[in-house]
């Protein structure tokens, strides 16, 4: 189901007329779906307009069905949002700081009280929510404010950065909450971020802004399918690596240093298959491309050279890894300026 | 019903979807309307920010309790109570209620980013900026309120005739919404534009407090030089001159300042200009809250 769709979304700012947002054509569906970008890429503003908050220079679009311009009001009854920066009264314990949040989304108060109690054991502040919030960790406070979202049942969440300042433990924990919020509560996500690593882990779908314009926009598979590349690791005397790339070259493979490990390119135009394989390979869509068999025949071939090799010059092969493409090949792809 | 379940063994139901009612525009707003009131008086927040309201509450009821005191037990006449000079003569309590206070209504929200949380849910900012005032108005009518009526029952209680005291008490009523209407929106305004609590609470302090000399001294300065009509119109300076002015002039009551309005016609303007000013504070409020949401 589509939970969120924009149609030629323009904002600019101001007199200046740059635009945060440009021509901006997406689909979000269930599931958990990233929005992915640099700071200053568009995606809070594009958060602000499908709340209603902002409206836009041009274009169009719809949450939940309901359209931006007139049922603003409608939508953010449906919709549970985490902001990025703090919103949380230090002066007002958890817990009645929740069940107010719900009381504004519409809740009445008994059944009010009674999810602020269930939401807040769900994000884990079971314990601490009789707390003032002025006390409470960074942690603490990103799990309060994933609450307030949480709380009216919404038929949608747009998390806004919520593992900001979050240290490597709560920033797993918070990412596993995300993951769950999009799979087993069943309510739509759409989860911002400046870090795509994190995004690979728990999303589905990833829509890639850059400077208000759409990058991509792919089911998180397809960023991450084998490229067909190998990582290799070799051991042996000092130069190793050296000699071991300079006797792969010879063989006619493509190779470079990648840190302490040699990157070999796949195998493809070495290959007699019908398939028409691309030289550069197969990164993003294009690996869907390939045909199978051939890959896997080619994939092989590749490790039967490298073992080849490595045991002609009788150096220790330590390592032979799959090379999956990352998000961040997406930037250093198609934003070569 | 199974074996399982009288063992006592606790589930994890997992997460549960709401299917039940969910409240109008008009509930929710009501919800906001009281919580802000309670808010204002310290309910739902930490023990000590229930101190401050309630310590200025029990201050400015100490006249209104001796006054009774006194005619009950000297028996002296009812005249004693002047309902309508009450709140002028409390004024230094009831602007450092508001002011203090305001900042829980209007600096808290912007100054801690809560309000991105408020303007995403249904309200909108228009109606959002508007039940906050109306939150601090009804605050300040319990605070300026509740020593009338310990004046008025008290004083029937000692035997004044219930029919005598009803004109004078109305007037003095009216007076205090007028008033709470007036001063809410000046100390939501400074409360709004100055978004730490302690320059708020000076800023209020500031204009209402300095206003209130200032208006009466140049009320006195404007009238024994003539300027009658100046003398009148400053009274738009300062919600407790205008409150009296329009009291005195409409209401047939007793002024506490040097140059009260001498007939209704002028009254009754001063009031109309009184709530045109009101009405231009609180669209400048709303706009304020909508340049927050963008």
């Amino acid at each position: 189901m589509t939970v969120i769709q924009t149609t030629a979304l323009t904002k600019r700012y101001g007199s200046a007329q740059v635009p945060a947002l440009d021509d901006l054509s997406i689909e979000v569906d269930d599931g958990v779906t990233g929005l992915v970008g640099a700071n200053g890429a568009g995606k809070s503003t594009l958060i602000k307009i499908l709340l209603g908050l902002l409206a836009p220079t041009s274009g169009s679009a719809s949450v939940l069905g309901h359209d931006i311009e007139g049922s603003g009001e409608q939508i953010r009854r449906a919709v549970g949002y985490m902001p990025e920066h703090d919103c949380l009264p230090p002066d007002m314990r958890c817990i009645d700081f929740v069940v107010h949040m719900g009381r504004m989304s519409g809740l009445p108060p008994a059944p009010a009280r009674e999810r602020a109690a269930d939401v807040l054991r769900h994000v884990g502040l079971a314990e601490e929510r009789y707390r003032l919030m002025g006390g409470y960790s960074t942690g603490m406070k990103q799990r309060a404010k994933l609450a307030q979202a949480l709380v009216h049942d919404p038929e949608l969440v747009m998390l806004d950065e919520p593992t900001n300042g979050l240290d490597p433990a709560a920033r797993d924990d918070m990412l596993a909450l995300v993951q769950r919020i999009g799979h087993d509560f069943g309510i739509p996500v759409l989860v911002t971020s400046h870090l795509l690593g994190e995004l690979e882990r728990i999303s589905d779908h990833v829509v890639v802004l850059d400077g208000g314009r759409l990058l991509r926009s792919e089911a998180t598979r397809s960023f991450l399918a084998d490229t067909g590349a190998v990582l290799i690791e070799v051991t042996g005397e000092a130069d190793a690596q050296r000699r071991m790339g300079e006797a792969l070259a010879a063989r006619g493979l493509s190779c470079r240093p990648h840190g302490g490990l040699i990157e070999i390119d796949p195998l493809a135009p070495a290959l007699p298959t019908e398939a028409g394989d691309t030289p550069e390979g197969g990164r993003g869509p294009d690996a869907g491309a390939l045909d199978g068999e051939a890959a896997a025949a080619a994939h092989d071939r590749l490790r039967d050279l490298v073992r080849d090799t490595a045991a002609d010059l009788d150096l220790g092969l330590v390592r032979v890894q799959a090379r999956t493409g990352r998000l961040e090949d997406v930037f250093r792809d198609e934003v070569p300026a | 019903m199974s074996a399982q379940g009288s063992a006592g063994v606790i589930h994890d139901i997992g997460y549960r979807r709401y299917a039940g009612e969910r409240t109008s525009r008009a509930g929710i707003t009501r919800a906001l309307l009281f919580s802000g009131v309670l808010a204002v008086f310290g309910f739902g927040r930490s023990g000590k920010a229930k101190v401050l309201p309630f310590a200025l509450l029990g201050m400015t009821l100490v006249p209104a309790v001796i006054q009774v005191g006194i005619m009950s037990i000297i028996g002296l006449s009812s005249d004693l109570l002047n309902y309508s000079a009450y709140n002028a003569g409390s004024s230094f309590l009831v602007v450092l209620f508001v002011a203090a206070q305001a900042p829980v209504l209007f600096s808290r929200d912007l100054r801690s980013g809560v309000i991105s949380l408020y303007l995403a849910r249904p309200l909108g900012a228009t109606a959002f900026a508007l039940t906050r005032w109306a939150s601090l108005v009804l605050a300040i009518l319990a605070f300026v309120l509740t020593p009338l009526l310990v004046l008025f029952i008290g004083g029937l209680a000692a035997g004044a005739s219930f029919w005598e005291e009803l004109p004078r008490v109305a007037v003095a009523l009216a007076g205090a919404v007028l008033l709470a209407m007036l001063v809410a929106t000046v100390a939501s305004l400074v409360a709004s534009w100055t978004l730490r609590r302690g320059l708020a609470i000076a800023g209020s302090i500031m204009v209402l407090l300095v206003g209130l000399g200032v208006t009466a001294g140049l009320q006195e300065v404007a009238s024994t030089e003539g300027a009658t009509g100046l003398a009148h119109w400053a009274a738009l300076l300062s919600p407790f001159v205008l409150v009296d002015s329009v009291q005195v002039s409409l209401g047939d009551a007793t002024s506490q300042f040097p140059a009260p309005a001498d007939s209704a016609a002028t009254g009754l303007l001063l009031l109309a200009s009184a709530l045109a000013l009101m009405l231009l504070g609180l669209a400048l409020l709303v706009r304020r809250y909508r340049s927050r949401g963008a």
